[in-house]
């Protein structure tokens, strides 16, 4: 039987890739037919097939790891470059709208009153919820990086909580921002204030979820002892992902709710 | 013969090393769940020739065969609408 000579990973061919781009293309045309003919069966069938590749993506990629030992120092080094030039790509994303803000409130048009806030925009009380939210990530940050100690120091038990913990944090954070959109005394609609306020914090709820949800996945691992103390990759690009996270809801706090109130 | 002593002057049954030894215990659970991996690995490395996506089994089939109808199902559905949606609007 051949080995391999090198350290990378050849991967097994899988359908996943193409299934994910044709399950992109649903999810796009979907989005299509539900805005423009009020029919939301398309944008469905996308999300569903699209959680079902990710799912299944992912699954296999642990059993790659975990059960059959292909990830060397080498493909982890792969792996590292992958996530920080994905979080860096992140990154860009958001500075667009930040971009976006500064734009429309550094200089604001006769049609706002010539303000910012404009016009009759009552803005949220920054030292309310926002900081209370602020509080929560920050706390986030602090427990996430207890749970990556802990798995260090193969203390299962704390890795455990300080992740749960975690988790836990994150949802609440999704709560109460939730429950900031519900209330709020203006929409979307409501000028590029209400465009820039809830497309920028939006996308950073989004991301919220998602990383959310990953640190929820990586807490799934923990408990059925997918990690050790010295490889847990898994585990730190979950953490990264998540102190990425907590840096946009700072910028976002400072320049939109604090500066821009 | 003296006195009957009121307390018992044997000592009592010794009770320092007398706990069973850790391995007749009975085993204290595991902090939620026992490790399951070294299981997982010996099936995920069988020489099956199975490819990684397949190699669980049945779930995996299933799963895989749900994913595919559903995508094919729905580029088929896409192409229709959007042929449909490209016709131009009857007066």
């Amino acid at each position: 039987m051949a080995h391999q000579a090198h350290s990378y990973h050849m991967v097994d061919p899988s359908p996943w890739p193409i299934l994910g781009a044709a399950a992109a293309l649903l999810t796009t045309s979907g989005l299509v037919m539900w805005f423009h003919y009020n029919n939301p069966y398309l944008l469905i069938i996308g999300l569903l097939s699209t959680s079902l590749v990710m799912f299944q993506w992912w699954r296999d990629i642990v059993r790659e790891s975990t059960f059959q030992g292909h990830h060397t120092p080498t493909v982890q080094k792969g792996l590292r470059y992958g996530m920080v030039l994905f979080i860096t790509s992140e990154a860009f994303f958001f500075l667009g709208f930040f971009w976006a803000f500064f734009h429309s409130s550094l200089a604001p048009t006769p049609e706002l009153g010539g303000q910012w806030p404009p016009v009759g925009i009552q803005p949220l009380n920054p030292m309310d919820v926002p900081l209370l939210n602020t509080a929560i990530l920050l706390a986030s940050g602090v427990t996430v990086t207890w749970a990556h100690h802990s798995i260090m120091e193969a203390n299962r038990k704390q890795g455990i909580q300080a992740l749960a913990l975690t988790v836990l944090l994150g949802c609440y954070f999704t709560a109460l921002q939730a429950m900031e959109y519900y209330e709020a005394p203006f929409s979307i609609a409501d000028s590029v204030y209400g465009s820039t306020f809830f497309v920028a914090t939006g996308f950073h709820g989004l991301h919220v979820i998602i990383g959310t949800t990953f640190l929820l996945v990586c807490l799934l691992r923990l408990i059925k002892y997918h990690f050790t103390p010295t490889h847990h990759f898994g585990f730190e690009a979950a953490a990264w992902y998540w102190h990425f996270v907590d840096v946009v809801w700072l910028f976002l706090y400072i320049t939109i709710y604090w500066w821009g109130s | 013969q003296g006195l009957k002593p009121l307390v018992p002057t044997e000592s009592p049954a010794p009770i320092f090393g007398t706990s069973k030894p850790p391995s007749v215990l009975p085993a204290t659970e595991p902090f939620l769940g026992k490790n399951k991996v070294p299981d997982l690995q010996k099936i995920f490395q069988r020489s099956d020739g199975l490819l990684v996506h397949l190699k669980g089994g049945a779930p995996d089939r299933m799963l895989y065969r749900t994913t595919m109808a559903l995508t094919i199902g729905g580029i088929t559905y896409c192409l229709i609408a959007l042929y449909i949606a490209s016709q131009p609007k009857n007066k």
